[in-house]
């Protein structure tokens, strides 16, 4: 989820809307208001007035930047959105960009628009600057479906042309270098086109912007030209585009870039893009565009999911109030969600937003009334049982975690190779520490032998929970299965001392159990057995490999069992 | 001080000294008769008869002071070796028999004397007349004889049999006595003349009631331990038990116990079950179709991404996934399928879905048991381990429990969710104040946030939840709506714990886990 910068100033000059008095806010008041943007202030810094915002919903991307907070606050503040009017007002001759076949298959679409009448201040630059790398980093997936230029208007001739060259064919000064080079060259050298040359992997003819002149705007998606494609503070007109790979998210990321700048006073003027071949709109598209879908749904629906009755009208202002448009007949509402979002896949979208609209406060708290029986699963049971019988031998109870290494659980109990030593590994390892799921117990009981060699003797600990064992027969390629290990440590640990243990904790349980001698690895030759309950392994018990505790650094005698839970507690 | 009391703080020597009159309380008797009585070293019985006197247990009857002659170190080498005046006669007379010289220099060397000795016996010898002191300082026998020799001689053999009463020698000999014996600035001299003193003691009122108490209680001997023996036949009850101090630290022991962590999850365990929900598990090798497609999650989703699951290395892929939910989960994701919604519009890839992770959340448990027609109305829970792909740091573990669970009925809704997790504010963190706020999971609308003012921590994030989205629980076949909460409570329990670090939770240090004390 984005994490956003924006400066206490600029957010009060935006709510109180251009050429307004700003109306300073209190912390406590700015925190009050960004429950209606899921929003949580993270730091701050009282000299400069930068706030530091956490955005949790990652479908509204118009909520990450400061305009886009400062509208929903405004809207709830005025009760509704005030129209757009680049939305209805028409040019009568438009300015155009046109597409050059071939780009269906490389990137399809694109948007744009001018913005002319805001003079760029520092603030509402930073903001510009961040809002184009959030969008195109969180919600254009690292600018793969959609990314954003920015340009100085007065230096660009329409119509421009969204062209397809080859690498070498086009060249220009890129932003970040002092040379010319050619496409081909900033894929090679420049640190966006290493960064995001992968995108274009396999066409050999590539996305170019240009004007009606030739000039070069920009090598979509990577970067922009210095001499155009460089906005500073105190410009005053704007030219803005986006290209990607989804129709509808270019479209909505020019929306909410056209309505952050006409909140900020700017005069939008759209731009016709013409495409050689069909789009989902046709093949000449004007941008920005009110792409909301209405939906129509009866107050119940939101009634019903709310679990309190408030009415057509009282739901109707709820949604005004939060940026909808709303029609309603009768017991119906026909809603209509704001130009700069597209989250409304599900009548229950529509209802949380009622909800925020109106504030969760509204809300008073029901106890679900329907009586259930609760209880613990058969094996949950069963373990809980089996430990309240170690703490009663004198065992304490350790917890460890469940990744581990292939050289704590397998190598340094000497099972390399071995039936016992199989893993569930992890394919994309961060640590060798945490790069395998514990198959048994022990190793983690000698985890924490191994580092309390100061704690009085004797030790007796045990850990009851779950392992993964690898079985092709599985869907999943393993189980997963609760076990218990136990380990007694002290100068004169002895077989017997274990044995006595395991037999207690098999008469309580209730189960028959016979040993037979095992040749196991991690323990001592003949002092070492398989669990056997009618036959089948439950477990093995032994004295450890002195081998074993050399490799654990540990220098006392170690007896341990190990026992399938998981199964003896599936037994009748 | 009562007498029972006084008794209590006996020492077992005073005790011993008690009893010996506890046959006959008016007798009075002498020291010797005392030890012999108590059989009691003289060294302890002085000790304990002192102590009894301070505590005016015992009185003294009599005292008679007898003054009696012993035989000092060097008195004893005279019984042997014989005394210098002895020893300066006998060397006289021999040169008078052979008819040499004899200085005293050739004496002190000869005999290995000192000058003082010397000079004294000769002293005494030539007044007695027994010696003459010629020219040349040598010395010579006059032939007679010398009463103190002969005197010396008699009562060094005497007092050497045992030391005698001062009354029993002769005034002659006495003066012999008084003569040599040692006196201040007189240390080598054969004789002592010491005060015997005889005392005979008695009880006193406190002690007779004190001896009278001890033979009533019949305690008399003591013991350090109590013994089957002593059980069996009965014979506790005439002894005394020693007294501990048992204000001293105790010897350390390390009892069989949970851990505080597992105690404090178990704490949580049984609240829900009380609250009526039901356990539910599920594997730690998920599909990411249960783990993310079934919750809705798009598979574009940046929380997908290498870099926040961990995958499988072998195998891959699961060999199947459960129909119908794989064909209504992919249509869901695609165009809404028949959930009511738009869908995610984008192609869904049956190979993704397919593939095995580490289980990153809770709630794939949930989804599992939306599939497998669970109670309506239901309410379950998991304690489930989850792995993030996550630096290990003092806030991020790479595998954790996940506490959390969902409520199906007919009557759930945003109210009734909120009144859900008001029970969990109140009953798992002990909260009064609960604040809802808005939020945000892939798999929930509305969401929830649920901020709690924890007695001791103030105000904290307890949990998240909301109602389940249509498109996860239409194409598992559920048509009621679900609540799906989680609850993060790793804070309260390093907070019930005392740790600040939540590696600890899962610590190999097995003097911390002894040490520390439980979480409520």
């Amino acid at each position: 989820m984005p994490t956003i910068t924006i400066f206490k100033q600029d957010l009060e000059g935006l709510l109180a809307g251009p050429g307004e008095a700003r109306q300073p806010m209190t912390l406590e008041q700015i925190e009050d208001s960004l429950m209606l943007v899921k929003g949580e202030l993270k730091g701050q810094n009282p000299d400069t007035g930068e706030l530091r915002i956490e955005l949790q919903d990652s479908n509204r991307p118009d909520l990450w930047c400061c305009e886009g907070i400062a509208r929903q606050i405004r809207v709830k503040r005025q009760g509704s959105l005030p129209k757009y009017g680049f939305l209805s007002t028409k040019p009568p001759s438009p300015k155009q960009l046109n597409v050059t076949p071939g780009l269906e298959k490389v990137r399809p679409f694109v948007a744009a628009c001018t913005a002319t009448g805001y003079r760029v201040t520092k603030d509402g630059l930073a903001q510009l600057i961040q809002t184009q790398e959030k969008l195109a980093e969180m919600f254009g997936r690292k600018r793969r479906t959609v990314s954003i230029g920015l340009y100085r208007l007065a230096a660009i001739e329409f119509p421009v042309t969204y062209d397809l060259v080859k690498s070498g064919e086009a060249a220009f000064t890129p932003l970040g270098m002092d040379t010319v080079m050619t496409l081909g060259e900033m894929l090679l050298v420049h640190p966006k086109g290493l960064e995001f040359g992968g995108i274009l992997a396999g066409h050999d003819r590539l996305p170019f912007l240009r004007d009606a002149k030739g000039r070069a705007l920009s090598f979509p998606p990577i970067i922009n030209s210095r001499e155009v494609g460089e906005v500073k503070v105190g410009d005053d007109a704007l030219f803005v585009e986006v290209t990607g790979t989804d129709l509808s998210m270019v479209i909505l990321t020019l929306n909410i870039f056209a309505a952050n700048l006409a909140d900020r006073g700017a005069v939008v003027e759209p731009i016709e893009v013409r495409y050689p071949y069909k789009t989902d709109l046709g093949e000449t598209v004007m941008t920005p565009q009110d792409l909301g879908r209405s939906r129509t749904l009866p107050v119940q629906t939101i009634e019903r999911a709310l679990g309190q009755v408030l009415g057509v009208h009282e739901v109707a202002k709820a949604l005004v109030a939060y940026g909808y448009e709303v029609a309603t007949e009768s017991e119906q509402l026909t809603v209509t969600l704001p130009l700069y979002r597209q989250d409304l896949m599900h009548a229950m979208d529509v209802v949380e937003d009622v909800a925020i609209s109106r504030g969760y406060a509204d809300f008073l708290p029901v106890m679900p009334s329907q009586f259930t029986v609760g209880g613990l699963s058969r094996i949950e049971e069963f373990s809980d049982r089996v430990r309240a019988l170690m703490v009663g031998m004198g065992f304490q109870e350790i917890i460890s975690n469940i990744l581990g290494s292939p050289q704590d659980l397998r190598d340094a109990m000497r099972l390399e190779g071995t039936e016992w030593g199989q893993l569930v590994e992890v394919d994309n390892v961060m640590s060798l520490n945490f790069s395998a799921l514990r198959q048994w117990m022990l190793p983690s009981l000698l985890r924490v032998e191994a580092a309390s060699n100061r704690a009085f003797y004797p030790h007796r600990i045990f850990e009851a929970g779950e392992v993964a064992r690898p079985d092709p027969a599985q869907a999943l390629g393993s189980r997963t299965v609760m076990v218990l290990g136990g380990m007694i440590a002290h100068a004169d640990a002895h077989f017997s001392e274990i044995h006595s243990c395991l037999d207690t904790l098999f008469y309580y349980v209730g189960q028959a159990y016979s040993l037979e001698p095992v040749q196991h690895p991690s323990f001592l030759a003949g002092r070492a057995g398989s669990i056997l309950c009618e036959g089948k392994r439950v477990g093995v018990i032994g004295e450890l490999h002195p081998e074993v505790l050399e490799r654990w650094q540990i220098s006392v005698p170690a007896v341990a069992f190990e026992i399938d839970l998981t199964q003896l507690a599936e037994r009748p | 001080m009562d007498i029972s009391s006084l008794i209590d703080s006996l020492h077992p020597l005073e005790v011993k000294v008690l009893s010996t009159f506890v046959s006959n309380p008016s007798a009075v008797l002498q020291t010797e008769q005392l030890a012999q009585a108590s059989g009691l070293e003289p060294s302890q019985l002085s000790m304990a008869v002192e102590w009894l006197l301070a505590k005016s247990l015992l009185a003294v009857d009599t005292e008679v002071v007898t003054p009696m002659v012993s035989l000092t170190k060097v008195g004893e080498q005279y019984v042997e070796k014989h005394s210098p005046i002895e020893r300066v006669l006998a060397a006289a007379r021999e040169a008078a028999t052979t008819g040499k010289r004899l200085t005293i220099q050739d004496i002190q060397s000869r005999e290995g004397l000192e000058p003082a000795e010397v000079s004294g016996a000769i002293g005494r010898l030539k007044k007695e007349g027994a010696l003459l002191i010629i020219q040349g300082g040598c010395l010579e026998s006059t032939g007679r004889t010398s009463p103190t020799a002969e005197a010396i001689r008699g009562l060094l053999l005497r007092v050497h049999e045992m030391p005698r009463e001062m009354q029993t020698f002769s005034d002659a000999q006495r003066q012999v006595i008084q003569d040599h014996a040692v006196k201040r600035g007189n240390a080598k001299e054969p004789f002592r003349i010491d005060d015997r003193v005889a005392r005979s003691l008695k009880l006193s009122a406190d002690g007779t009631e004190a001896a009278q108490q001890l033979s009533k209680q019949g305690v008399l001997e003591e013991v350090s331990q109590l013994t089957p023996e002593l059980l069996k036949d009965g014979s506790w009850r005439t002894k005394r038990f020693r007294k501990y101090t048992i204000s001293l630290r105790a010897p350390r022991i390390a009892p069989g116990k949970k851990h505080p962590y597992r105690e404090f999850l178990d704490t949580v365990k049984a609240k829900l079950v009380s609250m009526g929900f039901q356990e539910m598990r599920g594997p730690l090798v998920e599909t990411e179709f249960w783990n993310m497609d079934a919750l809705f999650m798009p598979q574009f989703h940046p929380a997908r991404d290498i870099h926040d699951v961990y995958f499988v290395k072998d195998p891959k892929q699961t060999t199947s996934i459960a129909e119908p939910f794989l064909s209504r989960v992919a249509q869901a994701h695609q165009d809404g399928g028949a959930t009511g919604s738009t869908g995610w519009n984008y192609p869904f890839d049956v190979a993704r879905a397919r593939r095995l992770v580490l289980r990153s959340q809770g709630t794939a448990v949930s989804a599992h048991t939306l599939a497998a027609q669970p109670a309506v109305p239901g309410k379950y829970f998991s304690i489930a381990r989850c792995f993030r792909y996550d630096q290990v740091d003092a806030t991020h573990a790479t595998d954790f429990f996940q506490v959390e669970g969902i409520v199906l009925g007919e009557d759930i809704n945003f109210r009734t969710l909120l009144g859900l997790l008001n029970l969990f504010a109140r009953e798992v963190a002990q909260a009064k104040e609960v604040k809802f706020l808005p939020a945000y999971f892939p798999f929930t609308e509305p969401s929830v946030e649920m901020h709690v003012r924890h007695p001791k921590l103030g105000w904290m994030e307890l949990g998240g939840a909301g109602l389940f989205r249509s498109e996860v629980t239409l194409p598992l076949g559920v048509t009621v709506p679900v609540i799906a909460w989680g609850l993060g409570l790793d804070r309260m329990a390093m907070v019930a714990l005392g740790i600040h670090d939540i590696r600890e939770l899962f610590t190999d240090n097995l003097d911390l886990i002894r040490s520390t004390k439980g979480a409520l």
